[in-house]
């Protein structure tokens, strides 16, 4: 077991964001995380990364305790997220960025840049390595903010909608990379709205709706799951009720 | 032997002394809390309304009692022109420069306050500076008194003015998010302008109050500021219950600090309390500070 | 077949070096006067660079770098002056260990913040050591200043009766400091530093430690200014608290980055370059009837370039300087 969450909650003023989540991720896995929005997706990434601290439960990965780590540290230890908005460095490089995160292992310029360009490629960013980050389109963004991540030699990765905004073909080649990145050995957590991407990538997929688990297994399961679409259709009856 | 009315007696210099420090940690914190800008010049105002103070007296033999209800609008309306000569144009600009901006303000009042004034110490004479009020075993000067009890005025106006007029409401409104305060009609501008003129104006009346007892010097603002700062950051960025706690017992401090280790070390005591907020409470002792 | 380590023909290197040999020669032909200012010119670059260290790519605005200055200064006198101990040890040593203590509060009190913290307390903090320096007159002789008595030409003792040795001493430091500065830019700190300028939240979720990382930004700014305090003692032979931690000084060392742009190795260099002889000349103009008149010029200055050119002289200049080596005749590298 890679990471354990137990009894993780979490309150923001008067929301209650996570209430309660246990779940464990197995090593290798590709597992999905969806839920409608304000589910508590990005917020569960938000206490596993380290940006927040939960009121109650524990982290665990690979038996450690993390759950009071800071970003950093947590990153030290091999989890590493990207944002739903892309962060890069915007006034720096494509390689640069990239090599930022390489730098986590090693301080030597030369063998980090070797790394960040091997990376570079990997994604798919290959002829970009000069450009700055802020003239990259969306989804060389999305590439970059990957690309960075997986320069932190992570064990686990957290993706948070990493296809927003893409089209359909955009999305098949996230799906490979995403793939790719499995193969090399890296067990990933994927947030996704795109139902196709999620159902395809994932082994595992589980559906939080507010700060909750409501449903857990594979995704053909989940698909028919009464809960999960009375969770989706429920955000939809309410935009359309216009509560 | 420490003497018990000594100790009482520095006790009461501090929180006379504290609470013009709460007054014009109070208009730097507006200003910080409003526009954003830490206004480095703030001693700056407070010396132009000290020397502004000083030649009323010396040409027209007003008394900075009454001068007050002159230097207050000029301050304000002099907070408002540099407001919109130069803090207009940073505010949404990063740090660095409105920190900059500020600082190179501070330089040329200062050095320009030396050009045309000289480095002379200068001082007002009242018919009250030599009276003092005898009272528990200690003795309170006049002036002091007077300037603690415009002090304490001054800064329960203010924070009425805040909470209940609809100027002051839409000031905090700005202070918590401007944008949105836009988005209900509330013009940004108007309150930074505003906020700006009203630090300013509380910066120079104290000033105006402190005459009868202080000298006026260019530097006078860089020694006072630094205080605020103190006061301002251990109270919480745009607190102003915070500034008006805090006020008292920076004094006191100061006071404690002259009495146990010597002239001068006020502000080194000062400034150690200081460092003990930052490193075990940093957003400030009242918390993330909100108007 | 690539020969020698450096294309002499190439006006990217032959430019500098004639440069650099003509700074080396220049005090055969130069008057003392003028030799001064070059000595003044360098000192403070090397200072305004050290303040870029922390000032520019850690974006950490220091108004209290004359705290570290002025410790330099003192530990140099006054180690002497009480235990005959040579500066290189009270001051390079013990001033230098000094400055790096007071860096290391300094940071463990701002780093975890974010916001205008480290500025307003490193004003407070150059204040409070200006007083403290002040105060202790027992110790360090007070506002009356410290002398340091000159007891022949000594290198152990850091003091020469000619101008000559100061000169290359200084430009030595100042080159170190420019290496100093370049390396940095070039390591993981120089790359970890501009991330956090850039985005501290996304540097966080890639591993970086923001706190230690400016941590070791203020140390390295801390050390490199104390040293230049070491040096301007023992070149000025006098030193009292109101010079040598005064606000102005530290924002003379701010001033002349922003002036030459923050950020960049040589920006720091080029506000000296053209702030100080601009200082003096004002100074010997003005300076005797008006007093204070080069402060409001650079209160002036700093707010001007803050609102019309915050990123300093660098760019214009360095776009000037491709086109010169364009224009330069020899054998120049293929783009």
């Amino acid at each position: 077991m890679l990471l354990e969450i137990k009894n993780l909650s979490k309150r923001f003023g008067g929301l209650q964001a996570i209430n309660g989540l246990t779940l464990q991720v197995q090593e290798g896995e590709i597992l999905g995380l969806i839920g409608p929005n304000g589910a508590g997706k990005t917020t569960l990434f938000n206490l596993i990364s380290g940006v927040f601290t939960p009121d109650t439960g524990e982290i665990r990965f690979k038996g450690e305790n993390i759950t009071r780590l800071k970003p950093y540290q947590i990153c030290k230890k091999g989890i590493c997220r990207t944002f739903q908005i892309a962060q890069p460095f915007r006034e720096m490089s494509v390689l640069k960025n990239i090599m930022i995160g390489a730098f986590v292992h090693s301080p030597e310029v030369n063998k980090v840049e070797k790394e960040a360009e091997e990376i570079l490629d990997f994604v798919g960013l290959e002829g970009k390595k000069e450009m700055l980050a802020k003239e990259l389109t969306t989804i060389d963004q999305r590439r970059l903010e990957v690309a960075r991540a997986l320069a932190t030699k992570p064990k686990l990765l957290l993706l948070d909608e990493t296809m927003a905004g893409l089209n359909p073909k955009e999305c098949d080649e996230a799906v490979l990379l995403i793939k790719k990145i499995r193969e090399k050995g890296v067990t990933l957590i994927v947030v996704e709205h795109v139902m196709r991407a999620i159902m395809s990538l994932s082994e595992r997929i589980i559906v939080l709706d507010y700060g909750a688990k409501i449903a857990e297994g594979e995704p053909e399961k989940i698909r028919n799951d009464e809960k999960v679409i009375r969770a989706y259709l429920g955000e939809e009856y309410r935009r359309a009720a216009g509560k | 032997m420490l003497k018990y009315d000594i100790l009482l007696q520095a006790l009461v210099s501090g929180i006379l002394m504290g609470a013009v420090y709460s007054l014009v940690s109070i208009g730097l914190t507006i200003i910080y809390g409003v526009v954003r800008i830490v206004n480095f010049a703030h001693g700056e105002f407070l010396m132009i309304g000290m020397y502004a103070t000083y030649f009323l007296w010396a040409y027209f033999g007003i008394d900075p009692l009454v001068a007050m209800i002159i230097n207050g609008p000029l301050l304000y309306v002099i907070g408002i022109l540099i407001y919109k000569s130069l803090f207009r144009r940073v505010v949404l600009a990063s740090d660095f420069t409105k920190i900059f901006l500020t600082v190179g303000l501070s330089l040329v009042l200062q050095n320009l306050a030396l050009l045309l004034f000289t480095a002379n110490y200068w001082s007002v004479r009242t018919f009250y500076e030599k009276m003092v009020i005898n009272l528990w075993g200690i003795s309170i000067s006049y002036p002091r008194f007077i300037a603690f009890c415009g002090a304490v005025i001054l800064s329960l106006l203010i924070s009425l003015f805040l909470l209940k007029t609809d100027l002051g409401k839409a000031m905090r409104a700005v202070a918590q998010n401007w944008e949105v305060a836009m988005l209900m009609g509330i013009n940004p501008d108007r309150i930074f302008m505003g906020a700006v003129g009203l630090g300013s104006a509380v910066a120079g009346v104290t000033g105006t109050i402190i005459m009868p007892y202080f000298y006026v010097f260019p530097m006078v603002g860089a020694a006072f500021v630094v205080m605020c700062f103190a006061v301002v950051i251990s109270a919480g960025l745009g607190s102003i219950k915070g500034a008006l706690f805090c006020g008292p017992i920076f004094g006191i401090a100061e006071s404690l600090g002259i009495l146990f280790v010597g002239a001068d070390s006020g502000l080194i005591v000062a400034f150690l309390i200081l460092l003990v907020v930052l490193i075990f409470r940093p957003s400030g002792l009242m918390g993330k500070g909100k108007l | 077949m690539r020969n020698l380590l450096f294309n002499w023909r190439d006006p990217k290197i032959y430019l500098p070096l004639i440069l650099l040999i003509f700074l080396l020669i220049l005090p055969i032909f130069l008057p003392t006067y003028f030799l001064h200012i070059m000595v003044t010119i360098f000192v403070f670059a090397f200072l305004s660079v050290a303040w870029n260290i922390i000032g520019g790519y850690a974006g950490q605005l220091s108004l209290g770098n004359a705290a570290f200055f002025g410790l330099g200064a003192y530990g140099a006198v006054l180690f002497t002056h009480y235990f005959n101990i040579p500066p290189w040890i009270g001051g390079v040593i013990i001033g230098g260990a000094a400055a790096l203590f007071l860096s290391l509060l300094m940071g463990w009190a701002c780093f975890r913040l974010r916001g205008p913290y480290f500025a307003i307390s490193s004003l407070a903090i150059g204040e409070v050591m200006r007083l403290l320096f002040l105060h202790q007159r027992k110790i360090t002789f007070g506002a009356e200043g410290v002398t340091v008595p000159f007891k022949g030409d000594s290198l152990l003792y850091f003091q020469f009766s000619s101008k000559v040795p100061y000169y290359y001493i200084a430009l030595v430091m100042l080159l170190l400091g420019i290496y100093i500065c370049w390396k940095m830019e070039r390591s993981r700190l120089g790359y970890y530093l501009i991330a956090i300028n850039q985005n501290q939240d996304a540097a966080e979720a890639v591993g970086i430690n923001s706190v230690r990382t400016k941590q070791a930004a203020l140390s390295l700014s801390a050390l490199l200014t104390a040293m230049g305090g070491v040096f301007y003692a023992q070149y000025i032979f006098f030193i009292d608290p109101d010079f040598v931690f005064s606000l102005g000084l530290s924002i003379e060392f701010a001033l002349m980055a922003i002036v030459g742009g923050v950020g960049s190795v040589f920006g720091p260099v080029i506000g000296a370059f053209l702030l100080r002889p601009a200082m003096e000349i004002t100074n010997a103009l003005l300076g005797a009837t008006y007093m204070g008149v080069h402060l409001i010029v650079y209160g002036g200055l700093l707010i001007t370039v803050v609102l019309l050119k915050p990123e300093g002289l660098i760019g214009w200049l360095a776009r000037r300087y491709e086109t010169l080596l364009k224009l330069l005749p020899g054998l120049k590298e293929k783009e």
